[in-house]
């Protein structure tokens, strides 16, 4: 079985390599290391009979010790329809490894860096989300250094009377890695802490976290979860079958990660540095803004289409190349709002003072803006504050009320007949969710992994115009199905 | 301030010779603590009858006229807390904030009766959005407050905004816990200043009324959590806890600096100071309360019910008309710390009324329309079946 955009990944850290590298690491047990070498079991397969995990990464390297101990767990897992991604990690002969992936029949590779020349089997790039890239051999592009969603330590789920909550969130740097290789898969790696006593619904979470943006997190259970799965303990048992459930749900629905990311905001940029950290932290604080976006990377701009943009924010501190600034002056010309750095070279048009915002200098291009930051390097929320403030929330496309730990993700299909609200519930706490949508869509309804069945949900049509749709409970992750 | 003082050595130590220094609005005849005239009304929606009855209203109270004709009106109004936080699927103005139509009602009507200039102004959570962005994202039509009389426009209050530099407030006798306030310019460019409220509870004072909505004229700019050290930072972040309720920040040293810090850090011991030192500092010449729909239980979505007291009060003096919106809900405007709704926190009517704002006895004020207790929605029997907010000093907003 090839790799493939329908593989389905969990981490399988199993054998000596993973305990050498384990006990390279504080607060390593002799408990843990007898998981390791349980994992490497062929017997440990039963945990993943039955369920969608088609896909198991395992530790690689140019040992032979691990491939040898490995051998079994792969032969026996290859009969049984699973295929094996080699994970190599650190330095090393990395194309003696992929030498020995292919001779040990796994189905790819996933490594940082740069592939080896004339890798026998695919090479999944396993970098940081800053240097994300897509290789023509793999269906699949990884992004390494994910976090494992929810509150971060000492938060308040409802963040005081005041305020929201910060959350974690893989949101941003998937929907870079989507925007960067949109014709890949994007996996994605990240682990519980080590010892962490996670509940069913913090897997749920990592998995819907991923899935909601049309990426896959790499499953990777902690290390007690494991070794009470191999004992066939009730509690482990229930708590990874929540986890395959969330899994399940997202294969149900395939036809989500189809659907494209909406709002009228885009943000255009080579997500790479010394842009990338703007870029990212703007991403992540769009959410908190409640403000619908999309991402358009810097090289397929100029082939982009911005319809149903009102702005578009071009973060780079490259200008652009000249046919890439005629696209956006004329975006802005036509009535749109272009807002650019401060190094932009010789701003169009008259200056626009009736428009006083606190970061960007406004001017007028033709019937529409061009807003020029006035700082070098503004601060991330003021940038995407000012923003906000310049759009104008008059035509928002979407809001959500009491749903102060949740994120949300707005997306349509690509004739716009359909759209979807990803609601994603961080604190797992909280009452009714509810959402404004702007366009008159005729049905909505909400499925989830927690309802046994789809709930239809009723407009409330609002004097201003819009309708408001009062979402029940969730308490992980739900999805509001609208059509026209 | 020494810290072994009773409350009421505090109180009268505070309060000693400031009544004389007091500025108080132009219409106020008083020489000392100045008593005020409170007109009540029944009014049960935000329909064409909400202009009728606050004409008349104004009319009990002198006429608009006399007040403003001719002259600049501020009217701060409360857009509370985090806007995304509704009360169920209650609308903001019909729980928390005061109603759009009660705004457009006072634009108009302020209007008519000859304003020059009318500023619609408030520091909303955390921004510096404007406020026509604060209302289009409640799906308000803002527009139509903006056409409701001639020259309205409106200020976010949050930071410098359209001014050149802040406006310095002192408080009349030095204060208890700051001996001044530096706000946005609108509190000083204005002729008028009025109070625009909500009938509401509130978790760390007891109640919100047209006293603690004045709390809400501090830039976050100086007193936010991530105000600027030296000087006002240019960009509002974050919520005024850490200064006003809790002392674990001093405001911008360019701004009054706290007389002594080793005095409590509490809200509920600090915030009925601060407003009221807010209240003599910048005082209201007209305060209304908007009770015809709103939210038991807190100032701000948690727990709660949206009711429908169906009442409007406006008067003269803040502290007055607080005395009556107490009535109104059912609670005695004379109580001090210990009783609901002060339990855990001093009265800041009582404050107000140390530090000359006003008198909080409803027989030494004249009291016109309704009589109060014929309109009782009982506030205080409904946190008597839910019981008392949480808090008494952890939470808090303007």
């Amino acid at each position: 079985m090839a790799l493939s955009a329908e593989s389905i990944p969990m981490r399988w850290p199993a054998g000596p390599l993973d305990i050498a590298l384990g006990e390279k690491t504080k607060g390593f047990t002799a408990d843990t290391a007898a998981v390791l070498r349980s994992w490497q079991d062929p017997a440990s397969l039963a945990v993943v009979q039955g369920t969608p995990i088609n896909c198991l990464v395992v530790s690689w390297s140019a040992d032979a010790a691990q491939q040898q101990a490995l051998k079994p767990l792969i032969e026996a897992g290859k009969k049984a329809g699973l295929e094996f991604v080699g994970l190599i990690q650190g330095e090393g002969d990395k194309a003696a490894a992929v030498a020995a992936a292919q001779a040990a029949g796994l189905a790819a590779v996933a490594m940082e860096g740069d592939a080896p020349a004339n890798a026998g089997v695919p090479v999944i790039p396993w970098n940081k989300a800053s240097q994300v890239r897509s290789s023509a051999k793999s269906p699949v592009t990884g992004v390494a250094d994910g976090v494992f969603p929810g509150l971060p330590q000492g938060a308040t789920p409802q963040g005081g009377p005041t305020n929201l909550p910060w959350v974690d969130s893989n949101g941003a740097i998937l929907q870079i890695a989507r925007a960067l290789a949109p014709d890949k898969t994007v996996w994605v790696g990240f682990d519980p802490a080590p010892g962490a006593k996670l509940a069913a619904e913090a897997y749920e979470l990592a998995v819907a976290d991923s899935g909601s943006h049309g990426a896959r997190w790499v499953i990777s259970l902690e290390d007690g979860l494991r070794a009470d799965l191999l004992a066939k303990k009730q509690p482990a048992a229930d708590t990874f079958k929540k986890l395959i459930d969330t899994v399940t749900f997202f294969e149900q629905h395939k036809e989500l990660r189809t659907y494209q990311p909406n709002g009228l905001v885009a943000v255009i940029s080579n997500f790479a540095a010394p842009n990338y950290d703007s870029a990212e932290e703007a991403i992540n604080l769009m959410p908190r803004l409640r403000q619908p976006f999309r991402l358009i990377a810097r090289a397929r701009a100029a082939a982009a289409s911005f319809a149903g943009l009102q702005a578009i924010y071009y973060l780079d501190k490259e200008a652009p190349d000249a046919a890439l600034r005629k696209k956006l002056l004329a975006f802005a010309s036509g009535g749109g709002t272009l807002l650019v750095p401060s190094n932009w070279p010789n701003p169009e048009g008259p200056p626009a003072p009736a428009e006083p915002y606190l970061l960007f200098s406004m001017r007028k291009v033709g019937k529409g803006r061009l807003g020029v930051c006035k700082e070098e390097k503004p601060d991330a929320y003021d940038t995407v504050a000012d923003i906000q403030n310049i759009i104008s929330h008059g035509k928002d496309l979407v809001r959500v009320y009491n749903a102060p730990s949740s994120n949300f993700l707005y997306a349509t299909s690509a004739q716009g007949k359909q759209a979807v609200i990803h609601l994603l519930n961080y604190s797992r706490r909280g009452g009714d969710a509810l959402f404004y949508v702007k366009e008159p869509y005729k049905s909505a309804r909400v499925v989830s992994p927690e309802l046994a069945s789809a709930a239809e949900l009723q407009f409330a049509p609002q004097e201003a115009g819009g309708a408001e749709l009062t979402v029940p409970r969730i308490s992980v992750y739900g999805v509001i199905e609208l059509e026209n | 301030m020494r810290q072994d003082m009773t409350r009421r050595q505090l109180l009268v130590g505070a309060g000693t010779g400031v009544g004389a220094l007091l500025a108080r609005p132009a219409w106020s005849r008083a020489v000392t603590v100045p008593t005020g005239k409170v007109a009540v009304a029944r009014c049960k929606t935000y329909g064409p009858e909400l202009v009728t009855t606050l004409n008349t209203m104004f009319d009990q109270l002198g006429g608009l006229g006399g007040l403003v004709k001719g002259k600049t009106v501020t009217m701060k109004v409360n857009f509370i807390g985090v806007r995304w936080a509704r009360l169920g699927n209650a609308l903001m103005e019909e729980t928390f904030w005061t109603h759009p139509k009660m705004i457009g009602g006072m634009v108009h009507l302020l209007g008519k009766a000859g304003a020059k200039r009318i500023r619609v102004v408030e520091g909303p959570w955390s921004t510096s959005e404007s406020l026509e962005e604060v209302m289009l994202s409640m799906n308000w039509k803002p527009q139509e407050i903006l056409s409701a009389a001639d020259n309205v426009e409106f200020e976010n209050t949050n930071y410098l905004g359209r001014g050149k530099k802040y406006s310095r407030f002192k408080v009349p006798g030095g204060g208890i816990i700051y001996p001044g306030y530096d706000l946005n310019h609108c509190y000083e460019d204005c002729d008028v200043f009025i109070s625009n409220a909500k009938l509401k509870e509130h978790s760390a004072t007891g109640v919100t009324l047209s006293m603690k909505n004045i709390y809400g004229t501090t830039p976050i700019t100086i007193y936010g959590q991530d105000a600027g050290v030296d000087e006002p930072s240019i960009r509002p972040h974050g919520g005024r806890g850490n200064v006003f309720h809790f002392a674990t920040r001093l405001p911008s040293k360019s701004a009054p600096q706290q007389l002594d810090m080793s005095m409590p850090k509490e809200a509920g011991f600090r915030l009925p100071r601060i407003i009221s030192e807010l209240n003599t500092a910048r005082p209201a010449h007209l305060a209304i309360i908007d009770g015809i729909m709103t939210a038991t239980g807190s100032e701000t979505a948690g727990r709660g019910m949206a009711v429908k007291p169906g009442v409007l009060i406006a008067g003269t003096n803040t502290v007055a008309t607080d005395a009556v919106g107490m009535t109104v809900m059912g609670f005695d405007p004379l109580t001090e710390k210990g009783k609901a709704p002060f339990a855990r926190c001093d009265s800041t009517l009582a404050f107000g009324e140390q530090l000359g704002v006003g008198i909080r006895d409803l027989k030494k004020n004249e009291i016109l329309g309704v009589n109060p207790a014929d309109v009782v929605f009982s506030f205080a029997a409904i946190r008597e079946k839910m019981g008392p907010p949480p808090g008494g000093g952890r939470r808090g907003g303007a």
